[in-house]
């Protein structure tokens, strides 16, 4: 009988506190039915290896007292669809700004180890968003389950069909990534050779300084936008592919403008000594300022508005996916 | 070797798919046989009897739960020189067989006709 106290501890040791004595009561009393009934057709007590096959047949202690927990989840099935892409959305553009960062202190001149900073603390920024998340989501089901929002909801107020935008050729793509590895090279050669950029302009103006700073930048513009299209080549399917290259690299834009914004001299003159030509650069300077200023609005509104399509793209499959099941 | 995987997922899909099945119907039956009253240990004999096998480690809390539910009643009595827990079907519990009865030969005719 000790083998079965035994047992019977460790089931209870699992089980709800409040009906622990109860359970046992019960368990024991079956397992002794069990074990009498067996040693009356056999006319002898069981042997322990007898007693042993028997509680095998009751399955592990921990398996059976979890049979008596209520079932606990987090976040409930009706919750979970909407919760995952809030998440993988909230995750990736977690990683976006860590990126972000790296590249604007990279362009910013410092060390490589430094700028690789906040990359690296991407694993504790992504934790730290996934408890969130889900914390909130936890909390949205336990309160949604409480008031049963659910019996509330009204047809009229579902999101409308997301139309799936018509997919670019493999042609297309391949045209497209030429364009950008000619134009990516013409670009990177020309901040060295300026004459490639300005022609004959080149006696009037040149770059000022701030372009050398900000020339890692450009390379991780050109590179990343090339691999985006090598990837939609790859994956046609890859519908949000489009979105997630315009989000980067409006990011990535937005890096360049602060940059070129907080800097007094886009331009220099190409000869200093020369008064007539300062002021004509001085002004041209002026009008790019405002140009830039511009560029960097429509750049945060289109990064806004590429990040809402995105999540809400997620959030219209997510609810319809929730609605059909 | 894949044949292997598949053929131990079908089994997965297959026993998940079974208890499915199962588990409305042995709430059912134990509700049928707890129209007169009966401990844990001769509810399982007097179902494996009828050929519905049903381990402890369901048994019972499903008892628990019928319990909690309100259709089911229990007191402990001593029997044989040991105290054990009799269950029985409470007024509710009796309405909610009927109606599940119904529900159960209408499902059966239906799906009779079907297979």
């Amino acid at each position: 009988m000790e083998l079965i106290d035994r047992y019977l501890q460790a089931v209870k040791f699992s089980l709800p506190r409040a009906q622990r004595d109860d359970i046992i009561k019960e368990l024991r009393d079956s397992i002794l039915s069990q074990i009498e009934e067996k040693e009356a057709a056999l006319g002898r007590q069981l042997t322990k290896d007898e007693q042993v096959e028997l509680l095998k047949k009751l399955g592990s202690p921990m398996q059976l007292a979890s049979r008596y927990g209520k079932q606990q989840h987090v976040i409930g099935a009706t919750m979970f669809p909407i919760y995952w892409k809030v998440l993988k959305a909230a995750l990736g553009l977690a990683f976006l700004v860590q990126a972000a960062a790296s590249v604007a202190m990279a362009a910013a001149g410092k060390t490589f180890a430094q700028s690789l900073s906040p990359l690296l603390h991407y694993p504790g920024v992504a934790l730290s968003v996934f408890g969130w998340v889900t914390v909130a989501f936890a909390a949205m089901d336990f309160f949604g389950a409480k008031i049963q929002v659910s019996d509330r909801w009204d047809p009229r107020k579902l999101p409308p069909l997301v139309k799936s935008e018509p997919r670019k050729s493999r042609f297309e793509l391949i045209a497209r990534l030429v364009i950008q590895i000619v134009f990516g090279v013409w670009w990177l050669a020309g901040l060295h050779y300026q004459y490639l950029i300005f022609g004959p302009g080149i006696a009037l103006f040149r770059f000022g300084p701030v372009w050398q700073t900000i020339y890692p930048l450009f390379v991780v513009i050109v590179l990343v936008d090339v691999m985006f299209t090598a990837a939609m080549i790859a994956r046609p399917h890859w519908t949000q592919g489009r979105h997630v290259a315009l989000l980067v690299m409006s990011a990535l834009g937005l890096v360049v403008l602060y940059f070129l914004i907080n800097t007094p001299e886009v331009f220099v003159a190409a000869d200093p000594n020369a008064p007539e030509l300062q002021e004509l650069v001085k002004s041209v300077n002026y009008g790019i300022h405002i140009g830039l200023m511009i560029a960097a609005i429509v750049n945060v509104i289109n990064i806004g508005k590429e990040a809402i399509r995105l999540i809400g793209r997620s959030f219209g499959r997510a609810s319809q996916a929730s609605v059909g099941s | 070797m894949q044949h292997m995987v598949e053929g131990s997922a079908n089994n997965e899909v297959l026993e998940n798919l079974r208890l499915e099945l199962r588990r409305g119907c042995l709430i059912l039956a134990v509700l049928a046989e707890l129209r007169s009253e009966r401990y844990g240990y001769t509810l399982r004999k007097a179902l494996a009897q009828q050929g519905l096998e049903i381990d402890e480690g369901t048994l019972y809390p499903l008892l628990r739960r019928l319990e909690s539910q309100g259709l089911l009643a229990s007191e402990w009595r001593e029997e044989d020189k040991r105290t054990k827990r009799f269950y029985r079907l409470s007024t509710d519990g009796k309405l909610i067989l009927k109606q599940l009865s119904v529900e159960w030969k209408s499902i059966n005719a239906s799906l009779n006709e079907i297979l």
